[in-house]
């Protein structure tokens, strides 16, 4: 069992943080996973910046870019992480597009997260049926868990298929959007979170997009296991640098 | 021995004495001018005009000059004698179908009198159903050449479906036939298996007819194209994409799950929808009445001099909108209108894909929105307010480098979140399958243009190549598509070098780019070692584009296309010359084509067809500030 499966079973809603590495500064991404840590973060993605990230709306896509130009990069992330399970011990996934993976090389890459203590990958615009057919063995020979996503559009059918490929949890996109694109939720997510739930899949589930705050929070853990925030973490080290992450995070789980 | 006379006069085709490989091929119920020339141009053994009147495929018209080796076939039911005599002599029949209740005696004096004026093939029409008596054939087998078997239904002939096959395992003559009614396209497979079975002994053509029609009497060129190729398997499935939509290890559809359900969709229904007839329809009379197609195939004599070999352009630039892009979103707003969307997006680099975004839109009264690069958006005002007339709403993309890729990222993100009514109008072969296939086949209007063309021209529907330009590689797609699996046609790409493939400031894909993924499909990409994707650089605006479509990484990489690269100076050469030559101001994209024959030496005889793709005024601007004019 690897340290996200482990995490998934406390008996407790988990709270995930995403942040862009090597934003706002370059040398930024060990303090960053240090200090979640240490405030009661459940679990981190650490994205690992992309020219191009079409999932992801203006407040991502300007980390993104920034994080770039300060001269990110896999290898450099890579470097910055090598010994970051000497003092951290929650779950940690990267999350990314693909070609960079793919040009690292995708096994040389999935054994580089192994390495380093990585527990699993989001990678967005990865199909799950060319992960199905092509990467799979891999991922699971580098004991990786790889995550997917779905939405309110993903059909029953096709939310158990990735449900029989899924071995951590589901990432599941609260509604048709990009990052940070809406924030709160309606009836509708109600009952679609709820629609989830009652598919009783093998793993459970993380609500993400258009959570920023306690409220949202809450509401999107009232039938999923736990929730992901990502712009509105960004945003809050874009205004308030990176010393002032323990006010965050206590604002979401208070 | 008289039977025998007849037959060496008639030169009737044995069955073992016939070199073809596969079955013959008679497309029945041809009635206009230009559509039975663009049908001819295809070579089927047999074309077929119905003299019957109760049909609205009858024929009452001219037949065109079409070659001899098509066997011109009157259809008739149950037809005066002499009013059949007389149309042979005056059409120069060489075959009569009879599909009435013509008796033996009758087919008999068909080929005994002398009033002919030359001696015809009789066909003779059986309609088959479960418990047709084969018994009947007997007393005719003398008299005709060929039988033909024919669904049973209401109307003789043109039921359009198909009967049991295997009731012709109990055939019991050896007298060659023609299988008849209702084939179509999903047939191929159906008639590989049957050629293979006892049925098919005697089998000697195919006779389809209502399948491949717009309306009836108007053939549909490229689904017979299809058709042909398919049963010869000509189409080895090498150039064109396949089942998962790899064009070889190019292609795919890397999409993020949001975009799942909107690309399934359209990948489930592209091509039903497209083999729709009222689509075909409406399709091809929007390209004939609103395009303005077909484009000229135009012989350029004084460039062609200059460069002592014989180069005819594809005058894309004719066009309405002034490019080869409103054949694609004339095809994709029809598609987006019959899976119901009435919200249409769009990414625009120079503007030309906006422009002819926004034409379809305010034709069919939907809702357009427009992404451009903030810089675009600057360096491109004309096209800016081209759109807005149009009435479509233009959005900055701010993102990145805030030019044609960003704009696309934009596209990509509303798409994302606006799933259910919006369809997302791509202007190149490029994206997630089933984009880069769709596009190309809706561009392939041109290659199938440039066949019957070049068969008026030059009497030879291949020239020796093709050549066209790429930025995702849309034209290019459309030029080369009835051309990929003729291995006589060399196959050039022109890509645009910028200040030259070592500068850094290029668009040259083929040569800079490696495998990577872009925009929904994998393909050759420009990028950093990191996989980031690097900004192209050219001055024109519709090929700097850091990816191509995933066919042409196919063809780069299989080496069937010939890649070359031209430099902005090069191009804009090129361009002024075909003002000067040949009075036509290109697009500064069309120019680099142009360049090639200063590159590129052909031989005095070599046929050489150039996709013009779009008009130069958009880059009137450029011209200006190039030769300080």
């Amino acid at each position: 069992m690897n340290r996200i499966q482990t995490k998934l079973q406390e008996d407790k809603k988990l709270l995930s943080i995403y942040f862009t590495a090597g934003y706002p500064n370059i040398d930024d991404t060990v303090k960053i996973i240090q200090d979640l840590e240490k405030n009661g973060v459940d679990m981190i993605e650490i994205g690992l910046p992309f020219s191009d990230p079409l999932a992801d709306g203006p407040t991502i896509q300007d980390s993104s870019t920034k994080a770039l130009k300060n001269g990110m990069t896999t290898e450099l992330l890579f470097n910055q992480i090598k010994d970051i399970r000497a003092s951290v011990k929650i779950p940690l996934i990267i999350m990314g597009y693909f070609n960079p993976m793919f040009q690292y090389g995708v096994e040389v890459f999935c054994k580089k997260c192994q390495d380093i203590g990585i527990d699993g990958l989001i990678i967005p615009d990865l199909p799950v049926d060319v992960y199905h057919e092509e990467y799979q063995a891999i991922f699971e020979k580098y004991n990786l868990a790889n995550i997917f996503l779905i939405t309110p559009q993903t059909s029953d059918e096709r939310i158990k298929y990735i449900d029989s490929i899924s071995n951590g949890f589901i990432y599941m996109v609260s509604s048709a959007s990009t990052t940070g694109a809406k924030s709160g939720f309606g009836d509708e997510q109600t009952q679609y979170f709820k629609r989830i739930d009652d598919l009783n899949l093998k793993n459970p589930q993380i609500v993400g997009f258009g959570i920023s705050n306690n409220d949202t929070f809450t509401q999107a853990t009232k039938y999923a296991k736990g929730a992901i925030i990502g712009s509105a973490f960004v945003k809050h080290v874009t205004n308030k640098g990176v010393d002032t992450i323990d006010k965050f995070v206590a604002s979401v789980l208070n | 021995m008289n039977e025998n006379k007849q037959n060496t006069t008639q030169q009737v085709p044995s069955l073992s004495g016939r070199a073809r490989e596969g079955l013959a091929l008679k497309i029945c119920g041809m009635k206009y001018q230009d559509n039975i020339e663009q049908v001819a141009a295809l070579q089927p053994d047999y074309l077929g005009f119905i003299f019957y009147k109760k049909t609205p495929r009858h024929f009452d018209t001219k037949i065109p000059d079409i070659p001899n080796s098509i066997k011109k076939t009157g259809v008739f039911v149950n037809e005066d004698l002499n009013t059949i005599i007389k149309k042979v002599n005056e059409f120069k029949l060489q075959a009569v179908q009879l599909h009435g209740e013509e008796a033996p005696y009758y087919c008999n004096m068909l080929r005994t009198t002398t009033l002919l004026s030359s001696p015809v093939e009789v066909i003779k029409v059986f309609s088959v159903k479960e418990g047709f008596n084969f018994d009947v054939l007997k007393e005719y087998e003398a008299v005709c050449d060929y039988f033909l078997f024919d669904t049973k239904g209401k109307l003789p002939g043109g039921n359009g479906y198909t009967f049991d096959w295997s009731l012709l395992n109990d055939y019991p003559s050896t007298k060659p036939f023609f299988l008849s009614g209702g084939i179509g396209l999903d047939q191929v497979e159906d008639i590989k298996k049957f050629k293979e079975s006892k049925a098919a002994k005697y089998c000697y053509a195919l006779d389809v007819n209502s399948k491949f029609e717009t309306e009836p009497g108007l053939k549909k060129i490229s689904i017979l194209r299809e058709f042909k190729n398919k049963l010869n398997n000509k189409e080895m499935q090498q150039y064109n994409v396949d089942e998962k939509g790899y064009y070889g290890e190019f292609g795919g559809a890397f999409i993020p799950e949001m975009l799942y359900p909107n690309v399934e969709e359209l990948r489930q229904n592209y091509l039903k929808i497209m083999a729709e007839p009222d689509f075909q329809k409406e399709f091809d009379q929007l390209l004939k009445d609103y395009v303005g197609r077909p484009s000229p195939l135009y012989f350029a004599k004084r460039l062609s001099e200059k460069y002592n070999t014989k180069i005819y352009l594809k005058r894309e630039d004719l066009n309405h909108t002034g490019a080869h892009k409103i054949n694609n979103t004339i095809g994709q707003i029809l598609m987006a209108k019959r899976l119901g969307k009435h919200r249409i997006i769009a990414e625009t680099g120079a503007g030309q894909h906006g422009v002819a975004t926004a034409t379809v839109c305010a034709l069919m009264g939907l809702e357009c929105i427009v992404y451009m690069g903030e810089i675009d958006i600057a360096r491109q005002a004309p096209n800016v307010a081209r759109m807005k007339m149009l009435g479509a709403k233009v959005v900055p993309a701010l993102s990145g480098s805030r030019t044609l890729k960003d704009a696309t990222n934009e596209a990509i993100r509303d798409w994302i979140n606006n799933p259910i009514d919006t369809h997302y109008i791509i202007g190149s072969a490029i994206g997630p399958h089933p984009y880069p296939d769709m596009v190309t086949r809706f561009q392939s209007v041109i290659s199938e243009e440039i066949k019957w063309q070049l068969r008026e021209h030059e009497g030879r529907e291949n020239p020796d190549y093709v050549a066209a330009c790429i930025g995702g590689g849309s034209n290019a797609a459309g030029t080369y598509y009835h051309f990929l699996h003729d291995e006589d046609v060399k196959i050039i790409a022109v890509e645009a070098a910028g200040l030259g493939v070592d500068s850094g400031e290029s668009a040259a894909t083929s040569v800079l780019g490696k495998e990577g993924i872009i925009h929904g499909c994998k393909t050759l990409l420009m990028q950093t070692q990191d996989g980031q994707i690097t900004e192209p650089y050219s001055i024109s605006a519709g090929l700097d584009y850091p990816g191509v479509g995933p066919m042409h990484a196919h063809l780069a990489k299989t080496g069937r296309a010939e890649f070359l690269s031209i430099t902005d100076d090069e191009a804009m050469k090129a361009g002024l010359e075909l003002c000067e030559l040949e009075g036509i101001i290109p697009a500064i994209e069309s120019s680099h084509a142009l360049a090639i024959f200063k590159e590129k030496q052909f031989k005095p005889d070599d046929v050489v067809v150039m996709s013009l793709s779009g008009r130069g005024d958009k880059d009137l601007q450029n011209y200006i500030d190039y030769f300080k004019i």
